[in-house]
């Protein structure tokens, strides 16, 4: 592992949004902060502004309304990044699976890296998914991602 | 050739400015301008390079010209009473008449007092200001040929009044270098007076209502300070019999006994230099157009009241006058940066800014050592060449946009993004190190570590100053992310160059401000404190004090390593953003705008903050104005015990 | 000063100091961890954070923003190395409001709401400890009768017994450049604290924000290293005092809440500069035949 790699790995910079959410997960987001899980001794931190972010935890089953809030954040996130759908509902839109005004799952709108289960996803689940996301993450190529662009073209088309 | 430089310098723009009225065409005021502005730029470097000098003019054919000077005095006095009458100006008018009966009882009188071996001489400090006069007012003026013709056009004026503005503006030239020059004090009042008149005249130039009432206020306040100088006159005249009286280089040799007049002629400076409680005509002066605020604020004036208390600083050495001298500049200092920053009216806050650093030359006078007094040269050079180039770019961005206000002034540099840089470049110069105002600053600081009061106040005003200069700087290069912008601009190039020579002239002085401390500074400290005191040592590298350095070479090379890493830095590749707006998108349009409830666009703008909470104007101009007004009577007081 | 000694201290400014700097953060963030009852990261976790930030792509601050930061950065290491060569202090305090200005200006020149807010918090910070320094420089050149770093670091008495209100003003200092609570109104470099987004940085992603970390890094040892003025021989004894000042910058983080921006500027103005000034008066009436 190079030092970038390592880099990478022990310092994810998080940014939560909640993309309809019944706040269960949120919460449980949240309390990896506390002391009793402290997240920052991996080096996590949760900010505020998805240009400062690596990881994007998203909780929710995204609505049509929030739909271009994600893809706006996920936009303005810098590369190399990564996504983690914490919860049923932004795994697979859960008990809002097709309704009529869920979209059904975060990775109907942007791509998703790794999918948290849980309603709510406990907060030892949630660090595991990080975890396994950033390994994903250290190993991505110096370049820009591959296939953003195609992913767009995709969430675009599963829109109309 | 040598005797042939001061009248020169002189009598030829006041030559020129009787052509100017006569010759009313457009290409024969170029013409005009252009001749004044070489004769002076290379008169005054023949100066320079001449160094020391005493004259007098030879006598006229059958005419003396202290008759002469006696004539245009009275001319000057009736013109003011007329001025005063005309307006219906009750208070300019007993100022008026009060000097007019003044001046004959010292005609009647003393008449033969008034005379003195030299009427002129050059030393350095009188060098430097007719440098600064000479570059700067040509500058000016040639620049004002283009706006003047866009303003009058603006404004709609017809038969246009130029001739008589651009006679003005080369009388103003004239009598400033005869100001600076002149030795004997009864000349000096009557260059005073011109510039007083110059300066009314150009003010109420536009005849709106609010240019009269602006132009009535810089009458009766600057008449005060007439009123103050032939004061002193009298009693210089009265109170001494032998010798030459009227001699300011006699007056000046050294700690005097007549500290009276030498306060009376503080006063008279004062008001020139519009410190409190007389800074109320130089705030109105910005109705003027921008050309004479830039050569009011600059090179003439106002520089004429400071360089009046710099002259005189020898005099009052080692006395309880020069102590509050330096206290009434303190604290006009640090109440105008105070007041500065609830201002939005980018001109105001040039002027309160002018207001502030002259003040602290006061300071550095009144300070009166040898530190103070090469901190008080320097400050006034190098405010004189940053603060041209301020108002000049201002009047660019105001002709272009129409207004003064800062928060007008958004994205700038999308729109003017030369201009821009120049009026930022203006800003860093006044601001930041290693340029020369800083400089000077830093040497007004050090010397002013013995005198706990003048500090604590320094430090206060340096703090405000920040603010009102950043804050400005902050809306001009405001641009939503993304959008870059282009160095594309088109200026008139009678607005391009005098532009582009002042920023080169305010960056050369600040890098050779070593050579600058050596060729003008040094000299004038010299000659006016006692051998062996020296102010500061200027080595090629380093400006160096009893009790700091300022390493000008390192410094100067760490910014140039800083820029070129920054440069390098910045030019990385770099993708398009759009703002952060809690993660909702931008909307399209003109402004920045995002959805809000009901779809409906909401624009997203931050302005500018004024802190009104603390400095507005309302809440302080009283106090300011009585402490101010009791520093002055403790300055006469102390004075005349 | 020797060719070689003046190349030691350039490097000790530009080379060393960088590395304690960012020990120090750690340190500090341990420190807030433990003090909230967490473990906290580990000591080298700026370090991580930095090379991270440098190897994120696609950079989307503005070309003009990069290069103020460049010159805030520039200006920290230009300040740290005047005083480790003893250079003049005031000129030092001139050439980090230089950096303050360049931050604050690239700040404004980012037109979003955030940028915007946190900028003209941030030049109200600087408004409220610029003459706080300022002040402690006089102070110690009416002890040491000089304005010279080098001047206060040869002399041999202890300068803090008779500047006991510098120590505190300079807390408060600490507070204000570090951005910690009371003081963090108008960004928060690590932590939790989310004011206004990040302020000035809101815009600012990736490599630029890089050389905002490694400019703080340089600014800790800075802020240290004039502490430790007050008490420089034995020179542990200043580090002692510097370290001091830093711990007490973060107990109060950790114990107070964030207030106003009114409030700090009241607090600047009617608490800190005229107690400064008390001091400074009591420096003033007992100086002996130094100043």
């Amino acid at each position: 592992m190079n030092l970038i790699q390592k880099a990478r790995m022990k310092s994810p910079w998080v940014l939560h949004f909640n993309a309809g959410s019944c706040n269960g997960c949120d919460i449980e987001i949240l309390s990896c902060l506390t002391p009793v899980y402290d997240i920052e001794r991996f080096g996590a931190v949760n900010v505020g502004n998805p240009k400062h972010a690596d990881v994007l935890l998203v909780t929710g089953p995204v609505n049509r309304r929030n739909e271009r809030v994600l893809r706006n954040l996920y936009e303005q996130m810098l590369d190399p990044k990564i996504v983690v759908a914490v919860g049923t509902c932004a795994s697979s839109g859960g008990v809002f699976h097709n309704c009529y005004n869920c979209l059904g799952g975060v990775d109907k709108v942007i791509p998703v890296d790794v999918y948290v289960p849980g309603c709510a996803a406990k907060p030892e689940t949630i660090i595991e998914g990080v975890i396994l996301g950033l390994e994903k993450l250290a190993k991505m190529p110096a370049k820009a991602r591959p296939g953003r662009q195609e992913a767009k073209a995709e969430s675009a088309e599963a829109e109309r | 050739m040598r005797d042939l430089l001061i009248p020169t310098l002189v009598l030829f723009p006041m030559a020129a400015a009787g052509a100017a009225l006569v010759l009313r065409g457009r290409a024969w005021r170029s013409a005009i301008v252009g001749l004044v502005a070489l004769v002076l730029v290379g008169s005054a470097a023949l100066l320079a390079s001449n160094g020391l000098l005493r004259y007098s003019p030879g006598p006229l054919t059958r005419f003396d010209w202290n008759r002469l000077v006696v004539l245009a005095d009275g001319v000057l006095l009736v013109w003011f009473l007329a001025l005063a009458w005309t307006r219906r100006h009750l208070g300019a008018l007993a100022l008026a008449l009060a000097q007019a009966a003044g001046y004959v009882v010292l005609e009647v009188r003393f008449g033969e007092r008034l005379r003195v071996q030299s009427n002129f001489a050059v030393d350095w400090l009188a060098i430097a200001m007719v440098l600064l006069v000479s570059v700067l007012g040509s500058a000016i003026a040639l620049y004002a040929l283009e706006y003047m013709d866009e303003h009058e056009r603006h404004h709609g004026v017809s038969p246009s009044r130029q001739p008589r503005f651009f006679a003005l503006i080369l009388l103003f030239l004239g009598a400033m270098n005869g100001l600076v020059l002149s030795n004997n004090l009864a000349w000096t009042y009557l260059f005073w007076e011109i510039t007083t008149l110059c300066c009314v005249l150009l003010i109420g130039h536009d005849g709106t209502p609010e240019a009269v009432a602006s132009s009535n206020r810089a009458l009766w306040m600057n008449l005060v300070g007439g009123c103050a100088f032939l004061a002193a006159m009298l009693m210089l005249a009265s109170a001494q019999p032998v010798g030459e009286p009227m001699s300011v280089s006699e007056l000046v040799r050294g700690p005097t006994p007549y500290l009276a007049p030498v306060a009376l002629l503080c006063l008279a400076g004062f008001t020139k230099a519009a410190q409190m409680p007389f800074q109320g005509w130089l705030l109105g002066a910005m109705v003027a157009p921008t050309p004479v605020s830039a050569l009011l604020h600059s090179s003439t004036m106002v520089k004429a009241g400071v360089y009046l208390v710099i002259r005189l600083a020898p005099a009052m050495q080692d006395t309880g006058l020069s102590n509050v001298v330096a206290l009434v500049g303190a604290f006009t200092f640090v109440a105008t940066a105070m007041l500065a920053i609830s201002q939005r009216n980018a001109k105001r806050v040039l002027a309160y800014s002018t207001i502030s650093n002259l003040g602290l030359i006061i300071a550095c006078a009144g300070l009166n050592t040898a530190m103070a007094v090469s901190a008080a040269v320097m400050l006034l050079l190098f405010h004189a060449v940053s603060k041209a180039l301020l108002f000049l770019a201002a009047g660019a961005i105001e002709q272009r946009l129409g207004t003064r206000e800062i928060e007008r002034m958004e994205s700038l540099v999308l729109r003017m993004p030369f201009t821009t840089m120049l009026t930022v470049l203006g800003v860093l110069t006044m601001l930041l190190p290693p340029f020369g105002v800083l400089v000077s600053k830093w040497a007004a600081l050090e010397s002013a570590a013995r005198e706990p009061v003048a500090m604590v106040l320094f430090v206060m005003g340096s703090a405000f100053t920040v603010v009102f200069w950043v804050r400005w700087v902050g809306r001009l290069v405001a641009v939503e992310p993304g959008q870059e912008p282009e160095l594309k601009e088109s200026i008139p190039p009678l607005f391009l160059w005098p532009m582009v020579g002042i920023a080169f002239v305010a960056v050369a002085l600040s890098l050779l401000v070593t050579q600058v401390m050596l060729r003008f500074v040094a000299p004038v400290v010299a000659s006016y404190m006692e051998l062996g005191s020296q102010g500061f040592q200027a080595t090629v590298s380093d400006l160096e004090s009893r009790v700091g350095s300022f390493p000008i070479l390192g410094l100067t090379l760490s910014l140039l390593i800083a820029l070129a890493l920054a440069l390098l830095l910045a030019s990385s590749r770099r993708r398009q953003a759009v703002p952060y707006l809690c993660g909702e998108p931008p909307m399209e349009g003109p402004t920045l705008a995002a959805r809000a409830g009901g779809d409906e666009p909401a624009p997203i703008r931050v302005s500018g903050t004024y802190l009104d909470r603390y400095f507005s104007e309302d809440r302080h101009s009283l106090w300011m104005t009585a402490a101010a007004s009791l520093l002055l009577v403790a300055m006469l007081g102390v004075a005349s015990l | 000063m020797s060719i070689v000694d003046t190349v030691l201290r350039l490097l000790l400014a530009v080379v060393v100091a960088p590395w304690v700097g960012m020990l120090l953060v750690g340190l500090d963030r341990k420190l807030s961890a433990r003090l909230q009852g967490r473990v906290g990261p580990p000591l080298t976790q700026p370090f991580y954070d930095l090379v991270k930030l440098l190897a994120k792509q696609g950079d989307t601050t503005s070309r003009f923003q990069t290069a103020c930061l460049a010159l805030f950065l520039a200006s920290n290491v230009v300040s740290l190395a005047l005083v480790l060569m003893g250079g003049d202090l005031l000129v030092m305090l001139f050439v980090l409001a230089f950096g303050a200005v360049a931050y604050i200006v690239g700040g404004f020149s980012a037109k979003s709401p955030y940028s915007q807010l946190g900028t003209q918090r941030e030049l109200l910070q600087l408004l409220t400890y610029e003459p706080l320094l300022v002040f402690l420089a006089v102070g110690i050149y009416l002890r040491t009768g000089s304005f010279l770093a080098s001047a206060a670091f040869s002399h041999a008495e202890p300068l803090l017994p008779e500047m006991p209100v510098f120590v505190l003003t300079l807390i408060a200092v600490f507070g204000i450049k570090l951005r910690k609570s009371p003081f963090d109104i108008a960004s928060s470099p690590h932590h939790g604290h989310q004011e206004v987004v990040r302020g000035p940085l809101s815009e600012v992603a990736g490599p630029s924000l890089a050389l905002v970390e490694l400019a703080h890094w340089y600014e800790v040892v800075l802020l240290v290293a004039l502490a430790s003025l007050l008490w420089a021989s034995p020179i542990w004894a200043g580090a002692l005092v510097g370290l001091g000042c830093l711990l007490a910058s973060i107990v109060v983080d950790n114990v107070a809440a964030r207030l106003t921006w009114s409030w700090m500027l009241r607090f600047g103005w009617l608490v800190a500069v005229p107690a400064s000034i008390l001091n400074l008066i009591y420096l003033y009436a007992t100086r002996g035949g130094g100043g």
